[in-house]
């Protein structure tokens, strides 16, 4: 459990990390939290001809509010996201969020970026994007894109980031203060991946329901927007059956694999349980907290 | 006799080894310094079974920084292969090279050593060893492979490597007479020891004197030090075996591995230290497993649910070999010794067949077969009760072996010395509330909530004296320890002892022997263990034993030590010993305080001898005892836990969790605290979270710590345990072993308090680990 050789780089903009990656083509990794990185490195799954660390590239960490949007630099820690009084107070889904990536250790490396980057179809911040609908920011030798989650994730730890681009910021639209919200996950252990994970928001005032998001984690390959089951409630309000129909609808959507920890039919199982609990632990946020 | 400081035997002292443990200034393996070691990567199987073609080590050889490739050709002339033989009719026993020489059993056998400079250059040219694999067809499913081949020893002509059955009384005629036969198929599946320490050893070959020392990490130092002098062929006296800080044991590291003979050879034919530290995905491939057995099993009771008959066949999956000292009998056979469990069984068979497969090897592991036979039995007895409507607690009431009938010879022929069992049970009931229990668990009930309460009870063999070996027919001593307990002319105690520890604690509570024993002061009392070159013989740690023939041991040297002090206090204090006592250090004349000695003083005259001693007394203040508990001692204990299943996402959550045990007279109950909770973590693990997978191929599943669950402390339930304090009359001292006691309970308890949760739906579990996704299966189908 001993990484393959590699060269090391620690460039301090994102520039000369883009100029890097460009030169060894399509053999070096960006290097983040090394949260997933490392141990793929250490079982030699990956044997890149060169790491080039982002830690010390000036200005790639922090959190702004911009326009109604909270930005985040991509090496932001999930740590610093847990903590943040900004994120508290316009983005509560992602706090709650954070707090079920993996373990204190794991957060205070960990960083948004690399966990949307890796794209593991069961992390959270990917499913907390698709539900807000928000944005990456990425940058090449070509300039810069703001690209959509739907254009973004494509498979399994796959996304359309190309070699020669580096992921630099994170945006998300704050959230409404009215609106309700809530993130379940069913996990193994408290820290492991979600088996399956819902992200929840909800607007309106309980017999009616003007906005409806809701994202999985684990469910499939990449991040889902339910949009069938958001349209169920936002026509037919947030009452009982109307939450029930929505989560019935919502597992009837989904397309997850079985794996050594979960069969596809108790994936779908907890596609509708867990959604029908975000919903209703959302609705009774409403109203601002 | 004479009082001592009798009350350090049973103090809640904080333990000694915490300081450097819990510090990080341990010293494991892998923290030794060797000038001039070189590190190990093996070239391991990517395949369960193929034949071993030629090996390329060219390309390897010409990195910068490896020193040397190896492979069973260069080793053979070094060192014999490692095989457990047993005198047991029908086994088989299986020969295991340091290298796999011809064909690889196993995923992850090694076939070649890179030796190199560093553990990192060592796996890049371990990468570069080119093997012609010539894959086999892989045996995976122990039925079918007990019925046919392909045979993983193609020269033994069978899989199946030992069969066993235990009868007694009349069985079939039992069943015919009875009221209601409850019977079910058990599965409990493979399991893994995960020691926070991986398996490393550092071999050191002295050229000059020609002396190998090896350190490992170990249970048994003194075992593989006699087992290496054959394999090697080397005096005994020419190897030292050293088992430092050790991170965890479980048992799995019991076993002589082949690595550890591999590197000694390495060392010996390159005469520089050889340092190899396996890392987790090793110790997933390689490390010897647990458990995994399919049980038929039926109970056969009255009308008020006494026991008539029991009968068992029982299938082990023993992997790819049988492995030393233990052979492929020891979690098997233990099975069918402990399926009667507590209880008064009439008539009782139990057969047992070990298959081997294409996987790894089998080994004992914390409560070894006893919480597969405790899941089965209490299981059945469950099932009985419910269909009786007796409650769980009464039927177990109706058959436990009573206090007055012991010693009682159990119906496989293992006698327990005293019968605690029903104590036990009442104890727990009462610190869980149990009528409490129940009346909320009809509240959850109405509300549809599925609450359960399980029950387990147990009893264990501990301190296994040399009546019965541990492990049946193999040929090593396991029913003895020996004590050097030695007071330096500075007063201080020295107590050596052959054990080792894997974090249990004995430094504390082997102190706390001697120096209750001695009357010396606890911090005064020094244990040495885990090195062969020091002290007494003995095999090592394992089987609940060091409690109870180390510590009777102890109890005997530190006797013989305190009675020639007392004599030459007498003679300094010009009294007669028999009105000396001796307390903390201090000896004095009783009623007459001021007339005292020290310890100190004392081992000063013993040094010095001329006129300070008495007359003809030889000189010196050291005492070496062998103890032989010969029977062992029985242990046992009441589990109660209770859980919550939350049905729609199909978790179980554990709710609360009691233990009443009872492990004789308590040493110390903080390291008794300690080791129940630490088992019943890991029967926890058992009970819901831990299982090796391999593939139909063989292939492991669960080759990472993300795949292979482990319990954190989120997964823990508040816990009370309680101790019955009852000394044995069997064992010196009345020490009973705990060591493996909590994982032996958990599984069982947590299967019944499940099944009571959702009897409602009738469900019975059948299968552990109760995972999610086969909790959803099951409730799918209701
Ligand atoms: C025990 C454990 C439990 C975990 N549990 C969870 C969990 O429950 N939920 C969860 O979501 N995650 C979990 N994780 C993963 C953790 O959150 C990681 O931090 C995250 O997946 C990757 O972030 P990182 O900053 O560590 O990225 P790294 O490991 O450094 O990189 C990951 C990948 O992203 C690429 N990358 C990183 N940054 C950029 C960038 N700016 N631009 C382009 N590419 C980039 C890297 O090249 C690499 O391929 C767990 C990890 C561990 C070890």
């Amino acid at each position: 459990m001993k990484p393959p050789k590699f060269d090391y780089h620690a460039p301090t903009t994102v520039d000369e990390a883009i100029t890097l990656l460009s030169r060894y083509g399509d053999d070096a990794k960006l290097l983040a939290g090394g949260q997933s990185l490392m141990p793929l490195l250490n079982f030699r799954l990956a044997r890149p001809a060169a790491l080039i660390d982002l830690n010390r590239v000036e200005g790639l960490a922090g959190i702004r509010e911009v326009d109604g949007q909270v930005r985040f630099g991509a090496m932001t820690r999930q740590r610093a996201i847990e903590f943040s009084p900004v994120v508290a107070r316009r983005l509560p889904l992602l706090v709650e969020a954070t707090k079920l990536v993996g373990h204190l250790p794991i957060r205070s490396r960990g960083t948004i970026g690399g966990s949307i980057a890796h794209a593991d179809p069961a992390a959270e911040y990917p499913a907390v994007l698709a539900a807000l609908d928000g944005e990456v920011v990425v940058r090449g030798p070509r300039g810069e894109r703001v690209v959509k989650p739907a254009d973004f994730f494509q498979t399994y730890l796959t996304t359309t980031l190309g070699r020669d681009e580096v992921l630099t910021e994170v945006r998300l639209p704050a959230m409404d203060g009215k609106a309700g919200w809530a993130f379940e996950e069913f996990s193994r252990r408290h820290g492991d991946f979600a088996l399956v994970g819902i992200a929840a928001i909800v607007a309106g005032d309980g017999a009616r329901c003007t906005m409806a998001r809701l994202a999985t984690a684990g469910a499939g390959p990449v991040p889902v927007r339910l949009r069938a089951a958001e349209r169920i409630l936002e026509s037919q309000g947030l009452g009982d059956a109307a939450i029930e129909a929505a989560a019935a609808r919502a597992a009837e959507i989904v397309e997850p694999d079985s794996d050594l920890h979960a069969s596809a039919a108790y994936r779908k199982n907890l596609t509708r349980v867990l959604t029908e609990r975000a919903v209703r632990r959302a609705v009774t946020r409403l109203g601002g907290r | 006799m004479i009082s001592r400081s009798p009350s350090l035997i049973g103090a809640r002292v904080t333990r000694v080894e915490d300081a450097r443990l819990l510090t990080g200034r341990g010293r494991y393996v892998a923290d030794l310094d060797a000038p001039g070691a070189v590190h190990v990567a093996f070239v391991r199987s990517p395949h369960a079974a193929a034949h071993v073609g030629r090996i390329d080590v060219t390309r390897a050889l010409a990195e910068p920084g490896v020193v040397a490739c190896l492979t069973a050709a260069d080793l053979a002339p070094l060192a014999r292969p490692i095989r457990a033989e047993s005198r047991t009719r029908g086994y088989r026993a299986t020969d295991l090279g340091a290298l796999a020489s011809g064909v690889v059993r196993h995923q992850g056998e090694a076939v070649a050593a890179v030796v190199a400079e560093s553990r990192y250059v060592a796996e890049d040219a371990a990468d570069l060893v080119g093997v012609d694999w010539e894959p086999l067809p892989a045996v995976t499913d122990p039925r079918a492979a007990a019925a046919a081949g392909p045979f993983v020893h193609a020269d033994l002509g069978t899989n199946v490597i030992l069969e066993r059955e235990f009868r007694t009384g009349e069985v079939e005629p039992a069943f015919r007479a009875a009221t209601l036969v409850v019977a079910d198929r058990f599965r409990f599946h493979r399991h893994a020891a995960i020691a926070m320490e991986n398996r490393a050893c550092l071999a050191a070959w002295d050229t000059g004197r020609g002396d190998l020392t090896l350190h490992s990490t170990t249970q048994i130092p003194g075992m593989i030090r006699d087992a290496l002098a054959d394999i090697l062929d080397l005096p005994g006296h020419r190897i030292r075996v050293v088992a430092p800080d050790v991170g965890g044991g479980f048992g799995m590291k019991t076993i002589l591995y082949p690595e550890e003979v591999a590197v000694a050879a390495i060392a010996r034919r390159l005469g520089r230290p050889v340092k190899w530290i396996g890392d987790r995905r090793e110790d997933l491939l390689t490390s010897s497993q647990a458990w995994d057995e399919q049980v038929d099993a039926e109970l056969a009771v009255d009308g008020v649910g006494h026991i008539l008959g029991l009968r068992a066949t029982v299938l082990c999956d023993v992997g790819a070999y049988s492995m030393y000292p233990w052979t492929a009998s020891i979690e098997a056979v233990q099975v069918i010794s402990f399926l009667p469990g507590p209880y008064r069984v009439p008539a009782y068979r139990g057969a047992v067949q070990a298959v081997a497969t294409n996987k790894a090897p089998m080994g004992p592991y914390r409560g070894v077969g006893r919480p597969v036979s405790a899941f089965v039995v209490e299981g059945l007895l469950d099932r009985a009760a419910r269909r009786l409507q007796l409650d769980p607690g009464e039927i177990r009431r109706r058959n436990f072996v009573r206090p007055d009938e012991a010693p009682y010879r159990s119906a496989s022929g293992v006698v327990w010395d005293t019968a605690t069992f029903a104590e036990c049970l009442e104890r727990a009931c009462r610190i869980a509330d149990y009528e409490g229990l129940r009346r909320q668990q009809q509240e959850a009930r109405a509300a549809g909530r599925s609450f359960g309460i399980g029950i387990a009870s147990y009893v264990e063999l501990t301190g296994v004296g040399s009546a019965i070996p541990a492990s049946p027919g193999a040929d090593i001593s396991t029913g003895t320890e020996g004590a050097t307990v030695r007071v330096d002319a500075s007063g201080t105690v020295t107590a050596t002892f052959a054990i080792a520890s894997q974090g249990q604690g004995h430094e504390t509570t082997l102190a706390q022997v001697v120096a209750g024993t001695l009357g010396a002061r606890l911090g005064d009392v020094r244990v040495v263990h885990g090195d062969t070159a020091a002290g007494p013989i003995g095999s090592g740690t394992y089987a609940s034993r060091t409690a109870v023939i180390a510590g009777g041991a102890a109890v005997r040297a530190a006797e013989a030590v305190r009675d020639k002090a007392l004599v030459i206090a007498a003679h300094l204090l010009e009294a007669s010993a028999s009105d000396l006592d001796v307390a903390d250090g201090v000896i004095s004349v009783r009623g007459a305080g001021d007339r005292r000695v020290t310890l100190r003083e004392v081992a000063r005259a013993a040094y010095a001898a001329g006129r300070r001693l008495p007359h003809g007394l030889e000189p010196g203040l050291e005492a070496t005892r062998y103890y032989d508990p010969y029977f062992g001692t029985a242990s046992g204990a009441t589990h109660i836990a209770v859980v919550e299943i939350d049905r729609a996402v199909a978790a179980v959550r554990l709710h609360r969790y009691v233990i009443a045990e009872d492990c004789g007279r308590v040493i110390n109950p903080l390291v008794v605290e300690g080791q129940t909770i630490g088992g019943l973590a890991q029967g926890v693990g058992a009970a819901l979270l831990e299982e090796v997978v391999y593939d139909g191929g063989g292939q492991l599943l669960t080759g990472t710590l993300l795949d292979y669950l482990v319990p954190m402390a989120t997964d823990m339930p508040p816990i009370t345990v309680e101790h019955l304090d009852r000394p044995s009359p069997s064992t010196l001292g009345g020490f009973r072993g705990v060591g493996e006691g909590g994982t032996i309970g958990a599984p069982a308890a947590i299967a019944n308090a499940v099944s009571d949760a959702l009897a409602p739906l009738g469900i019975e579990i059948t299968e552990l680990p109760i995972t999610p996704e086969r909790l959803f299966q099951l409730l799918a189908v209701c």
